[in-house]
């Protein structure tokens, strides 16, 4: 068994009253015996947890909680902005999107992954980012099926009147690059916190 | 280019040679952020300012909470020296490949980047005269939008936003299946 690996159980072991995470199943903290690492070892990585937890890579820090909680309106609402008014001044979707998805980050970071994780729902991450390949594809192919090209615009003009092209452009920075972004974003931070996971997965 | 702008180059230079050179894995994320921040705000010094929030949101923002986050899997060894030895072979070819670079920056008349008033590009006798000029001059009539960039990014380009937008999705969906976890939970 590596470090790495002795690791991660014996923190797993060490959270199980606190973490709710299904990662690791409960049998498996039992069958593992801190007895199988050298003592030298286990110390070791008591003094490495203490900085480094894979599993909640989380301190409880007053001043981070409270920098984030005076901090997260004004992201949120900058990031709002830059998706909605990117047409007409500096930002768009992307950079919206980003910042939005943002603001999930450093509430994880100042209240914890998993609960930000739990707040979050794996099915938002997940409909942002499909649904917003869906709104794009959408626009793309309703221009198609009116007879002209993808992303024609200008077809559009008999539903919403003469600003076809501007509304068009809208919408797929709005409801499909900032969703995309932000939707990723959330999830790969999410992902990444996680890590590899030798359990879960579709079988291929 | 002012004061300002060449202390910003310096800056970017510095932290971008400690981001190779140093040794301890959380400074390099730490002073990498710092070249990104660098370098948002010499974008938007530029006259750049939608590459500008694009650096200091996913470059100062995401990939250093991404990296930190990283990291935290990893164990940190005990770093005796502050900085580590030289890779030769790969500084070669670093050297080798901003010395093309600087030679196809000097071939572009001095004005442009010393006159303190950059052309902007698109304009007559600069390069992308053609293309970019008419992006520039017809982008507001054609499309309703007073921001240029965006024009073309989901207007005259929206096909390749298309392209990025789900290149996106993919790389979230690459994630998902590399971790072996179910969804982005």
């Amino acid at each position: 068994m590596s470090d790495i690996d002795a690791d991660a159980e014996t923190s797993a072991e060490a959270d199980t009253d606190l973490d709710s995470d299904a990662d690791f199943a409960p049998d498996a903290d039992v069958e593992f015996d801190a007895s199988d690492v050298p003592d030298a070892d286990t110390n070791i990585n008591a003094g490495i947890n203490v900085e480094f937890d894979p599993v909640r890579p989380y301190t409880e820090s007053e001043i981070i909680m409270t920098t984030v909680r005076i901090v997260t309106p004004f992201v949120l609402t900058y990031g709002l902005y830059l998706t909605f008014h990117g047409a007409n001044s500096p930002g768009g979707g992307f950079q919206g999107g980003a910042l939005v998805g943002v603001v999930v980050l450093m509430l994880a970071f100042a209240f914890g992954i998993q609960p930000t994780r739990e707040w979050v729902g794996s099915g938002l991450m997940s409909g942002l980012a499909s649904g917003g390949v869906l709104v794009f594809v959408g626009v793309g192919l309703g221009t198609l099926a009116l007879g002209g090209t993808f992303l024609e615009y200008g077809l559009y003009e008999p539903f919403v009147g003469s600003d076809a092209t501007k509304w068009g452009m809208e919408a797929i920075e709005i409801g499909g690059v900032s969703a995309i972004v932000s939707g990723v974003i959330m999830g790969l931070f999410f992902l990444t916190a996680a890590g590899y996971d030798s359990e879960g997965g579709d079988e291929a | 280019m002012s004061v300002v702008g060449f202390a910003l180059a310096a800056f970017v230079l510095i932290t971008a040679g400690a981001t190779a050179m140093l040794r301890d894995t959380l400074a390099v994320i730490i002073v990498f952020a710092a070249y990104s921040l660098g370098m948002a705000l010499l974008y938007t010094l530029l006259l750049a300012p939608d590459v500008g929030i694009t650096e200091a949101a996913i470059g100062a923002g995401v990939t250093t909470i991404l990296l930190l986050v990283t990291i935290t899997k990893t164990t940190r060894p005990a770093a005796e020296e502050i900085f580590a030895g030289i890779n030769w072979p790969a500084a070669t070819v670093s050297a080798g490949l901003a010395a093309v670079l600087l030679a196809i920056i000097g071939s572009i008349p001095a004005g442009n980047f010393l006159g303190g008033t950059t052309p902007v590009t698109g304009a007559a006798g600069t390069p992308g005269e053609g293309v970019t000029g008419h992006y520039l001059a017809s982008a507001y009539q054609q499309t309703g939008v007073h921001n240029s960039v965006t024009a073309v990014l989901a207007s005259y380009r929206g096909f390749d936003t298309f392209g990025e937008a789900v290149v996106v999705f993919a790389a979230g969906v690459a994630v998902v299946l590399v971790l072996h976890q179910g969804d982005f939970i």
